[in-house]
């Protein structure tokens, strides 16, 4: 639907009078009148032509009463796919509602009239078209007046049920709210946000009741299990005592003690008398090794005299021996270190000798060095001298081959500018017929002659002609040359060409010269003149320090080298001498002390054996003891191994009669235990089994089990509740998603045009837009400024058309005086999305801000006022 | 010789805690097992029994509460007529010495309290041969002792506790009795107990199960075995329990009428000293699933104790039933998405069962919020 007029008779302000807007195009159409024009008289009176029934005279109706009174009449002009339809109301006073045609034909009246004009709407005051009116001062998304904001909300819900389905159908609608509803109860009742027991809850109650009877029922098994070990021990003490009290037993235990005593009593007789044998025998063997010994003292200090006698003469002869041989040896010694002496001044000699030849043979080798090292100074000095005047000659001259290379191309220049000054040059050609003409004071030539510079020719009879070729680019040129080739001969310092060629050749010819020259000096004297006068004056000295002799060196190195060898070998044997006179001497001390000895030796061995023939008396009366003693030893050792053999074992007997002791005793002790700890037991099992524990234990653990039954019971449906709810919640996102995404498609791009980047979610019970999400951070909208609510609401107005338009169903979008709040560069912003949407939807903007609104562009509706 | 009649029972676990039971029906299950006492004495008067046989655990444990055994000894006291044999049990063998130490302290004179195996003269020809347990496990066959002699002619009784070779014991232990004790030691009948259930061995060899079952596991009604020897034993089971326990199966398929199932699988009468676990098995749609947790949580007041196990009742989605909860949109899609889950072998087990309960939860909650 487009509209395209709209007229008001009798309404409001235009009291008696008719207004007619026209002029409304396609897209934005703009009327900018001041305050107090009618705007919104318009804007109200299109209203009611479409929502507000012809028979009403509600408060919306009166108020497009004139103050004056009178039936207020709208008509609006729309064109539909159909074609152009005239809707026509009348209020209060013979109220009428019709539709004509372009032809004037009537199409409806009255409440077809109505119907006509509901079907046109969409559903009449709850149509959708009822989204897309903006009036002054608009800044939230919702009408204040619920009536009114229940009624966008189901325009909302039909509008975008044409594009998304229905949408209860999609979202679950109520039943789905109560459904979460009534599960986020259940599961409020029972857990925690978090998932845990919820404290109060059933479920935290069942695991609060598991853990505590769990608690309890820790605490009291050890108590049953105390009882249950304590009845065992109790039959095995029972059992215990039983067997210890039992005469037999005891009569037996008594019995072994006794035996076992009897027995260790006789072990120990025994032993007694072992000892007493082993005494006697100690005895016996004490005797008869004292005897032993006696007789070996004896026997061996009539060994001793004997042997220090042997001893002495032993000594005797070897001092002797000693003596004279050390004797000789000494003197052996003398006569070996006396020879040895006389050759060791021999050598010295010999030495003296050699040195002296030596020096007489160094210093004659030096005589003939210094002669040949005299010969090459002389010659080194004349060749020093030659090279040092080959070298002054080559320095005087001053050609170079660079420089003659210059004057050789100089030459070369010279030679063609004349070539050509002369092929250009004028000539002159004699033929004399009488005297001879003369050029410049000489004889003119045969033949042509080439005039190059001015020339005087003589004329015999005539007098003299000034011949001028004057000076041209020729003559130039061979001026240069020849000033060139001067400058290069001046640097040569020669005074022709063929003069500086030959002084080159002599330069070449003396380089060669000195180069052989300095050749032939490196030779002579390879290390300069001054270290050949160095050596020169070291070989002169040398030469001068000759002695006086005429011994042959190496006959006397000979000679000395054999008597060396005979000093040596005389050295050697003098100290062997030496040693063995030494050995000799020590030798014969030694014998010599020997013999002292044994002399002392056989002293004292004769002090203390006496008389040779009462000491072999001593000897043979200790001998005749012997056999009665051995034989004493022998018998009572006998007798002791035959007591040892008979001796019962003293460790079993001990052994034994500590076990039969210790069995009486462990007996006796662990009878008196088993009694206090059976009353101890008794006691115990008593006080416990009053307490009926194994029956209390059933009764809790039974408990426990159920209470942890019950909690699992409720965890199972905490978990079933929160799984449904997720799948609600994400059954629900997914239908809104579906749901709100065409609505959103159309938003963002004209969003973006005044917040590039930001996005907005609507709310699934209001289907407006809820929070506003700008470089990732969302702000709810209501708490957003003015200007940014009424522009959203303003797109999401123009979102809305756009759906129409999608649909099918195009609706004019009216803005009364909107965008009161919007600053400048969003008032543009707002007018590129107004365009934008404008391309296939009609925007009818009623503003009394004529400057702010002159960029709107768009095309101008009028308001033409007559009387009626 | 004359015909000898005896009432056999055993297990009647006097003090069992009944823990996890709430309060209520804790005290009357343990007052209906002190109550067996006077039901089986009725019971051998009825059947012209002079003798009670109680073929161990007669307490459920070695050092009973002191009420617990006083008033077991005093209410056996007041049977003058009858005799009570107490044979020690598993539960209360003659290592919970401090319980047999009071017996012997306070049993009235009608009650005989085997201590040993010797054999006991129960009336003229007739001699019992006792088994009395003397560990909770004995690791020995101890029916052995019945092979001890008796006077020639005589009739031999034998009592004994514990599970035979062919099958483990109410504990679970491996038996050690064997099954033809009976033949070996020339019993003319065999009296056993441990296992609570009601069970013939051999013709002369019986369980006589307890007289008030305490668990679900037998699923039988309490009985005792009264017993005449004249010839080859002649045993009548004879009901002696208050108590019902019963653990019927419900397997349910799509199309049943589960109301009528339901109602088919409890009992009518006296629903009050009945405890019910109905386990509930199959697959159902999720209407009929609601219906059938509606139908349970209506009946549960009306029994003793009642739970229900409906983890592996499965859940079959029909069209029409998602169509409950939503034709289209966001309740449908979380519904299809818990129905795909819980029939997803990858998930695991628990996964599965979460998304089977939470779809089952929102088919609820969507028909509560559509009434």
């Amino acid at each position: 639907m487009r509209l395209r007029s709209i007229e008001l008779t009798n309404v409001r302000r235009f009291a008696g009078k008719r207004a007619r807007l026209s002029g409304i195009g396609d897209g934005i159409t703009v009327l900018s009148e001041p305050n107090e024009f009618g705007k919104s008289t318009f804007f109200d009176a299109i209203h009611a032509v479409f929502f507000e029934r012809h028979g009403s005279r509600n408060a919306a109706i009166k108020a497009l009463q004139p103050h004056a009174g009178g039936a207020p009449e709208v008509m609006v002009e729309v064109d539909l796919p159909e074609g152009r339809f005239r809707i026509a109301k009348r209020w209060i006073s013979k109220p009428q509602a019709q539709v004509h045609d372009t032809t004037g034909r009537l199409i409806a009246q009255a409440d077809e009239a109505e119907a006509w004009i509901d079907q046109l709407m969409g559903g009449g005051l709850a149509g959708p078209s009822g989204l897309l009116w903006v009036r002054q001062g608009l800044m939230g998304l919702e009408a204040d007046d619920k009536k009114d904001r229940e009624r966008d909300l189901t325009a909302r819900r039909d509008l975008l049920s044409s594009v998304a389905g229905e949408i209860d159908l999609m979202t679950g609608g109520r039943r789905m709210d109560a459904v979460i509803d009534r599960v986020a109860e259940a599961l409020a009742r029972l857990a925690t946000a978090t998932g845990r027991p919820k404290a109060g809850g059933e479920w935290a109650r069942a695991v609060d009741e598991a853990a505590a009877l769990a608690a309890e029922e820790a605490a009291l098994r050890p108590k049953a299990e105390r009882l249950s070990g304590d009845l065992a021990r109790r039959t095995e003490v029972t059992r215990t005592l039983s067997r210890l009290t039992d005469p037999a037993d005891a009569a037996t235990r008594a019995q072994a003690l006794t035996d076992a005593q009897a027995a260790h009593q006789a072990a120990l007789a025994h032993q007694a008398q072992v000892t007493q044998a082993e005494t006697t025998l100690r005895l016996a063997r004490l005797d008869a090794d004292r005897l032993r010994q006696d007789i070996a003292a004896a026997e061996t200090l009539a060994a001793r005299v004997t042997a220090a006698l042997a001893a002495l003469a032993k000594a005797d002869e070897a001092a002797t021996t000693a003596r004279a041989r050390a004797d000789d040896l000494g003197q052996r010694d003398r006569a070996a270190t006396e020879a040895a002496e006389a050759l060791a001044h021999q050598t010295r000699d010999l030495r003296t000798r050699v040195q002296a030849a030596t020096r007489a043979e160094a210093a004659q080798a030096a005589k003939a060095q210094a002669e040949d090292l005299q010969r090459r100074l002389d010659r080194a000095t004349g060749l020093q001298a030659s090279l040092d005047q080959t070298r002054a000659q080559r320095a005087r001259i001053a050609v170079t081959a660079k420089v003659l290379d210059a004057a050789d191309k100089a030459q070369s220049a010279l030679d063609l500018a004349r070539a050509r000054a002369e092929a250009q040059a004028v000539t002159i050609e004699a033929r004399p017929d009488g005297a001879p003409a003369m050029l410049n004071g000489a004889a003119l030539p045969d033949g042509p002659v080439p005039i190059l510079t001015a020339a005087d020719l003589t004329l015999p009879g005539f007098g003299t002609l000034r011949i001028d070729p004057g000076a041209g680019r020729s003559g130039e040129g061979i001026a240069q040359a020849e000033q060139a080739l001067a400058r290069l001969l001046a640097e040569a310092q020669a005074e022709s060409l063929p003069a500086a060629r030959h002084q080159w050749a002599e330069a070449q010819r003396l380089e060669v010269e000195a180069k052989q020259a300095a050749a032939l000096l490196a030779e002579v004297a390879p290390e300069g003149l001054d270290a050949l006068r160095s050596a020169l004056a070291r070989a002169m000295a040398a030469a001068a320090d000759a002695p006086d002799t005429a011994e042959d060196v190496a006959a006397l190195t000979a000679a000395l080298a054999e008597a060396d060898t005979a000093e040596q070998a005389a050295r050697a044997a003098a100290k062997a001498a030496h040693d063995l006179a030494v050995e000799a001497g020590n030798t014969r001390a030694g014998a010599e002390a020997n013999r002292t000895t044994a002399a002392r030796q056989l002293a004292d061995a004769q002090a203390e054996a006496g008389d040779e023939a009462t000491l072999a008396a001593r000897i043979a009366a200790l001998k005749v003891r012997e056999p009665a003693l051995a034989d004493a030893v022998t018998t009572t050792a006998r007798a002791l191994e035959t007591l040892r053999a008979a001796a019962p074992d003293l460790a079993t007997a001990e052994a034994r009669l500590t076990r039969a002791r210790g069995a009486v005793d462990q007996a006796r002790a662990a009878e008196q235990k088993a009694r206090e700890d059976l009353a101890s037991l008794n006691a115990t099992i008593l006080a416990l089994a009053e307490e009926g524990i194994e029956e209390r234990l059933a009764t809790i653990a039974g408990d426990r089990a159920e209470a942890e039954a019950r909690a699992a019971r409720y965890e199972a449906e905490v978990r079933a509740l929160t799984r449904l709810k997720r799948a609600l919640d994400e059954a629900r996102t997914k239908a809104r998603d579906a749901y709100f995404g065409p609505v959103l498609r159309e938003l963002q791009p004209l969003l973006a045009i005044l917040h590039p980047g930001a996005q907005l979610t609507i709310d699934d019970a209001s289907l407006l837009p809820a929070t506003l999400t700008r470089n990732g951070q969302p702000e709810a909208l209501d708490i957003l400024s003015g200007g940014t609510r009424e522009q959203v609401a303003i797109l999401t107005r123009l979102a809305f058309a756009r759906l129409f338009a999608t649909a099918g169903r195009p609706v004019p979008v009216i803005l009364d005086d909107a965008l009161v709040h919007s600053d400048d560069d969003r008032i543009e912003a707002m007018f590129d999305a107004l365009h934008r949407t404008a391309r296939d939807q009609q925007i009818l903007v009623l503003t009394c801000r004529q400057r702010a609104f002159a960029a709107l562009g768009g095309e101008r509706a009028v308001v033409a006022l007559e009387g009626i | 010789m004359s015909a000898f009649r005896f009432l056999h029972s055993s297990d009647l676990h006097l003090g069992r805690a009944f823990g996890g039971y709430p309060d209520g029906i804790r005290h009357r299950l343990r007052e209906a097992r002190h109550g067996a006492i006077a039901r089986l004495a009725q019971a051998a008067r009825a059947g012209g029994a002079g003798v009670v046989l109680l073929a161990g655990d007669t307490f459920d444990a070695e050092t009973p509460a002191p009420d617990t055994l006083r008033q077991a000894l005093r209410a056996m006291g007041e049977e003058g007529d009858l005799t009570w044999v107490l044979l020690p049990g598993n539960h209360d063998s003659l290592a919970a010495s401090e319980l047999w130490r009071r017996i012997a302290q306070d049993a009235p004179a009608n009650l005989r309290a085997i201590t040993d195996d010797a054999p006991v003269e129960l009336a003229s020809g007739h001699w019992l041969l006792p088994a009395p347990c003397t560990q909770r496990r004995p690791g020995r066959d101890l029916t052995e002792a019945m092979a001890a002699p008796t006077p020639e002619g005589a009739r031999r009784i034998g009592l004994g506790h514990g599970a035979i070779t062919d099958f483990s014991g109410e504990e679970g232990a491996t038996g050690i009795i064997p099954p033809d004790r009976a033949v070996r030691s020339g019993l003319d009948y065999l009296a056993l107990g441990d296992w609570h259930g009601q069970m013939q061995v051999t013709p002369a060899t019986w369980y006589s199960g307890t007289p008030e079952p305490d668990g679900f596991k037998h699923d039988a009604p309490g009985r005792a075995l009264l017993v005449t020897l004249d010839g080859p034993a002649q045993v009548t089971p004879v009901e002696t329990a208050h108590f019902r326990w019963m653990r019927p199966v419900l397997d349910l398929l799509p199309g049943e009428d589960v109301a009528a199932r339901l109602a088919a699988a409890l009992p009518n009468t006296r629903a009050r000293d009945h405890l019910l676990r109905i386990t509930v098995t199959g697959r159902l749609p999720l209407a009929d699933r609601a219906a059938l947790e509606a139908g349970l949580a209506a009946r549960a007041p009306d029994f003793g104790w009642f739970a229900a196990d409906l983890s592996a009742l499965a859940v079959e989605a029909l069209p029409e039933d998602l169509d409950q909860i939503d034709r289209a949109g966001a309740l449908r899609q979380a519904a299809e998405v818990l129905l795909a889950e819980a029939g997803d072998a990858a998930l695991s087990q628990a996964d599965r069962d979460t998304a089977q309960a939470a779809l089952a939860r929102l088919y609820a909650l969507t028909q509560e919020v559509r009434a």
